[in-house]
């Protein structure tokens, strides 16, 4: 066990508060238990070294430029408090303000969180890594710096902390070491919410402070709102993928299908997450065959933000979940469509559908529903004949944290994978239990300098050994199995780790959506939808 | 009145006004945005599972229904018996359940013994004098009280022990405790444990009854002893510090779970809720980053619709 890391100790320069081995993480199920054949990751550069703050751990997620004189630090560190002091007060946090109290003054510090957490747990059970590490440090400076009598009574009651640049900027970049994905929360039995309280840290060095990961905001939401797509496609070239897509969809179908561009009146508004068309086009595709045979009235639009469901600002940026949020439902309101139907991607679900639900007022508040639902009522309606035996292969599915532990969406996936694919099989824990993929809150799409390598070794992990032992039964890379994840934020996690740890050779594994396994089973498709070898 | 009376009447009334001043300031705190996290104990339907009404592609042409007694029968066994730290974290249960047990009790006998001033109260100093006896429900309440005392001091004392040791020999409890977590584990240990001394220094219940008495009749209370007052001290510090601390979970757990963690109405167009959020969103905002564009006139409505305008122009 490696030495302590106390809280107090962020606030110490030093070269790193916290180096990582390999050997010091969870070990990993064969044939993936050698450490030798782990990749590990790659020391940062020099230049890094030199310009950035790096003195977190062995990665950085942000790469904060290390001020230049002391002056600028001193500033750095007057704007976090300030922005911290907005986060508790009614008109600047109205957002979360009810939530972040409770998880400020209630916490027992007992320690059952800590159980829950995969990037704890999977780091080796690394001090800072713990999800009371970061809300102890939060809850330090706050009850210190911002409390009256708070040198005294704060560091007596909740012990010590000095608020210095060091302290800023690593617990800058430890607000992106946790996924929000919220098992540690579900597991308090006070109510504490260190989810939330990474969240709503994001905020501060946001939204007072304006430092974010560069792929969430300049690369992410402002791309999203000034172009259309954080993917830089335009609505022209959108649509001409789409019409790629369909295009091919006839070729590998035979099913001519025609994806509907801004149809006014129709039933639903399909929103995708757009890397989908970019990165896994027989999703779209196959969503466009379903929607076709099935009758439904549906459209894509081509407005600014409205063909691209990802909303960044969930994980960092009220504002920017709020201007992207309202975008999507402006899209809405301007074709008139009976409801929104959000494609296979999670945070777009959890954003539109329930974060984004106490923005949207008047007109704007239009009906949100999950791709989930509306599938299931597909495949249980009859319009469509399916041959189940046509997906008889291991099959297991991996729950995206926003959409079932945090939306409740849970049956209606499992009700179609139990009827169309025979040997369907839970991983463990699975539900609202799930482990998160490991890419959640941005990581990924969060690969600069080596943190790609951090979020595959360390936060990935956890999903990694799960996926492993739900095939366990057929560990051979000749039986061919498929991990079934409907969302597309876990799919590039999922297609990072897989590559990462060659899953595919070593254990004969592909990932992809759900759809893909609809029409994968439907008997007007003539050759198999499902291509286990050309998928990567 | 003796010091300790006076001690009790300030401890109950601060421990009074703060709790309930904070209450109210928690209650009152602006709607914030859906926040739930599954299984949700009032969808009794689904919480088996975790599921939503959101697993319906026309939930919002239902009414929603919310089971109050949904949620009452998990908040039952989450008190009573500690059922998170049993299925979570089933090392430090033991303890904790033992501890807040011992706390439970003496909490309950404050009521028994509220009852007891009031029925056996008058009675108590004829029957130490030797005339008369207790009634029945006198009696009742008398053994009752004695149960309560002996089996709350000597559970809690075990459970507060535990704590402390398990607090600071287990590495991930003992790095993020401060001076103040040890502090209140001591605190109540000392209850625990004076209530064992005064409990064996004899007429325990007797002595309490008198105090209860004293303290219901506004009556200036005997000298009922140096183990009593220390008991008294103690107990009635704590009372008083109690509020200041993160030890109100007790009621804050309504806010965390029924408020939070369960709080998934959905906003209806022309619904309270919805006018609720349109004042917030009129709510002035001064956070400074540049892309926010606040000027501490615009209000969150205007910077979310900053694009939508633009589009309009
Ligand atoms: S957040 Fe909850 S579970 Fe974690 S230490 Fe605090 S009270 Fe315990
Ligand atoms: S939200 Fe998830 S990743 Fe973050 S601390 Fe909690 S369990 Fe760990």
């Amino acid at each position: 066990m490696k030495s302590r890391v106390k809280i107090e100790d962020i606030s110490k320069p030093s070269k790193k508060l916290t180096h990582l081995d390999i050997d010091d993480l969870m070990p990993l199920p064969p044939p993936y238990d050698k450490i030798e054949e782990q990749p590990g990751w790659k020391a940062l550069s020099e230049d890094a070294l030199e310009n950035l703050e790096t003195s977190l751990d062995d990665t950085i997620a942000i790469g904060i430029p290390k001020p230049k004189t002391q002056e600028e630090e001193k500033e750095l560190v007057k704007k976090f408090l300030s922005g911290l002091e907005k986060l508790l007060t009614r008109e600047n946090n109205w957002t979360f303000l009810q939530p972040l109290l409770l998880s400020l003054e209630h916490c027992a510090k007992c320690q059952t969180c800590t159980k829950a957490c995969p990037i704890y747990e999977a780091s080796g059970k690394q001090d800072i890594y713990r999800p009371t590490y970061r809300s102890e440090v939060w809850r330090r400076i706050v009850h210190k710096y911002l409390k009256p009598g708070g040198k005294f009574f704060g560091r007596l009651s909740h012990g010590d902390i000095d608020l210095n640049w060091t302290t800023v900027a690593r617990l800058m970049e430890l607000s992106y070491r946790c996924t929000l994905c919220r098992r540690c929360a579900q597991t308090c039995p006070i109510g504490i919410d260190n989810g939330l309280i990474t969240h709503e840290l994001r905020k501060v060095f946001s939204q007072e402070m304006g430092i974010a990961p560069k792929e969430l905001h300049e690369k992410g939401s402002v791309l999203q709102l000034e172009v259309g797509s954080s993917t830089g496609m335009n609505a022209e070239v959108v649509k001409d993928n789409i019409e790629f897509i369909d295009e091919d969809m006839k070729d590998l179908t035979g099913i001519e299908v025609h994806t509907p561009w801004d149809k006014e009146g129709a039933d639903v508004l399909l929103i995708h997450n757009a890397g989908e068309i970019l990165a896994w086009p027989e999703n779209p595709g196959a969503f466009a065959i379903v929607l076709e045979k099935a009758g439904i009235s549906w459209t894509l639009s081509s407005d600014i933000a409205a063909y691209d469901g990802i909303n960044y600002g969930l994980w960092y940026d009220d504002f920017q979940l709020g201007r992207v949020a309202i975008k999507h439902a402006e899209a809405a309101k301007k074709l008139g469509v009976n409801r929104i139907v959000v494609a296979e991607c999670g945070h777009a679900h959890k954003a539109l559908t329930v974060i984004a639900d106490r923005v949207l007022t008047g007109d704007f508040n239009i009906p949100r529903v999950s791709a989930m639902t509306l599938l299931e009522d597909i495949v249980f309606s009859g319009k469509i004949k399916f041959d189940p035996s046509k997906n008889d292969f291991p099959v297991t599915l991996h729950d995206p944290c926003n959409m079932v532990r945090l939306m409740g969406i849970v049956e209606p996936q499992r009700r179609i994978l139990r009827y169309l694919c025979p040997q369907f099989r839970e991983m463990e824990p699975h539900g609202v239990d799930n482990y998160c993929c490991g890419g959640g809150s941005g990581f990924a799409i969060m690969s600069g300098h080596n943190f790609q390598d951090w979020r595959l070794a360390v936060s990935g992990r956890m999903k990694l050994k799960q996926v492993i032992e739900a095939f366990d039964d057929h560990p051979e890379p000749e039986t061919k199995k498929y991990l079934c994840a409907p969302c597309s934020n876990c799919k590039g996690q999922l297609r990072d780790l897989f590559r990462y740890y060659g899953v595919q050779e070593k254990s004969g594994i592909i990932y992809g959506g759900l759809v893909e396994l609809i029409v994968n089973a439907m008997v007007d498709i003539k050759q198999p939808f499902i291509n286990f070898d050309e998928m990567q | 009145m003796s010091v300790i009376q006076i001690l009790i009447y300030a401890a109950v009334l601060v421990f009074l006004v703060t709790n309930i001043t904070r209450f109210i300031r928690m209650a009152s705190t602006p709607i914030h945005l859906r926040w739930e996290l599954y299984p949700v104990a009032h969808d009794v339907k689904r919480f088996k599972y975790g599921g939503s009404f959101l697993e319906e592609s026309d939930w919002y042409t239902k009414k929603l229904h919310k089971s109050m007694l949904g949620e009452i029968r998990v908040m039952l066994p989450e008190i009573f018996l500690l059922k998170g730290v049993w299925e979570y974290n089933r090392s430090l249960w033991l303890w904790s359940f033992t501890f807040h047990i011992g706390l439970y009790l003496l909490t309950a006998l404050i009521f028994v013994l509220i009852l007891g001033g009031i029925i056996i109260g008058p009675n108590i100093f004829n029957v130490e004098a030797g005339y008369g006896s207790l009634s029945t429900i006198g009696q009742i309440i008398h053994s009752l009280s004695y149960a309560m005392l002996i089996a709350g001091c000597a559970i809690g004392t075990i459970g507060t022990l535990g704590l402390i040791i398990k607090r600071s020999t287990d590495r991930e409890m003992s790095s993020s405790s401060s001076f103040g977590s040890y502090f209140n584990l001591f605190f109540i240990a000392a209850i625990f444990i004076s209530g064992l001394v005064f409990l064996f220094s004899g007429s325990a219940v007797d002595k309490l009854i008198k105090c209860y008495y004293s303290l219901i009749t506004f009556q200036p209370m005997p000298n009922l002893g140096a183990a009593f007052a220390v008991h008294a001290v103690i107990s009635g510090l704590f009372i008083l510090y109690l509020p200041f601390t993160h030890m109100t979970h007790f009621f804050m757990k309504y806010f965390t779970y029924h408020k939070v963690r369960w709080e998934d109405t959905p906003n209806i167009r022309g619904s309270k809720l919805e006018k609720k959020i349109q004042e917030q969103l009129s709510y002035p905002v001064t956070w400074s980053a540049p892309h926010i564009n606040a000027d501490g006139k615009k209000n969150w409505a205007d910077i979310a619709t900053e694009e939508v305008k633009k589009d309009e122009k």
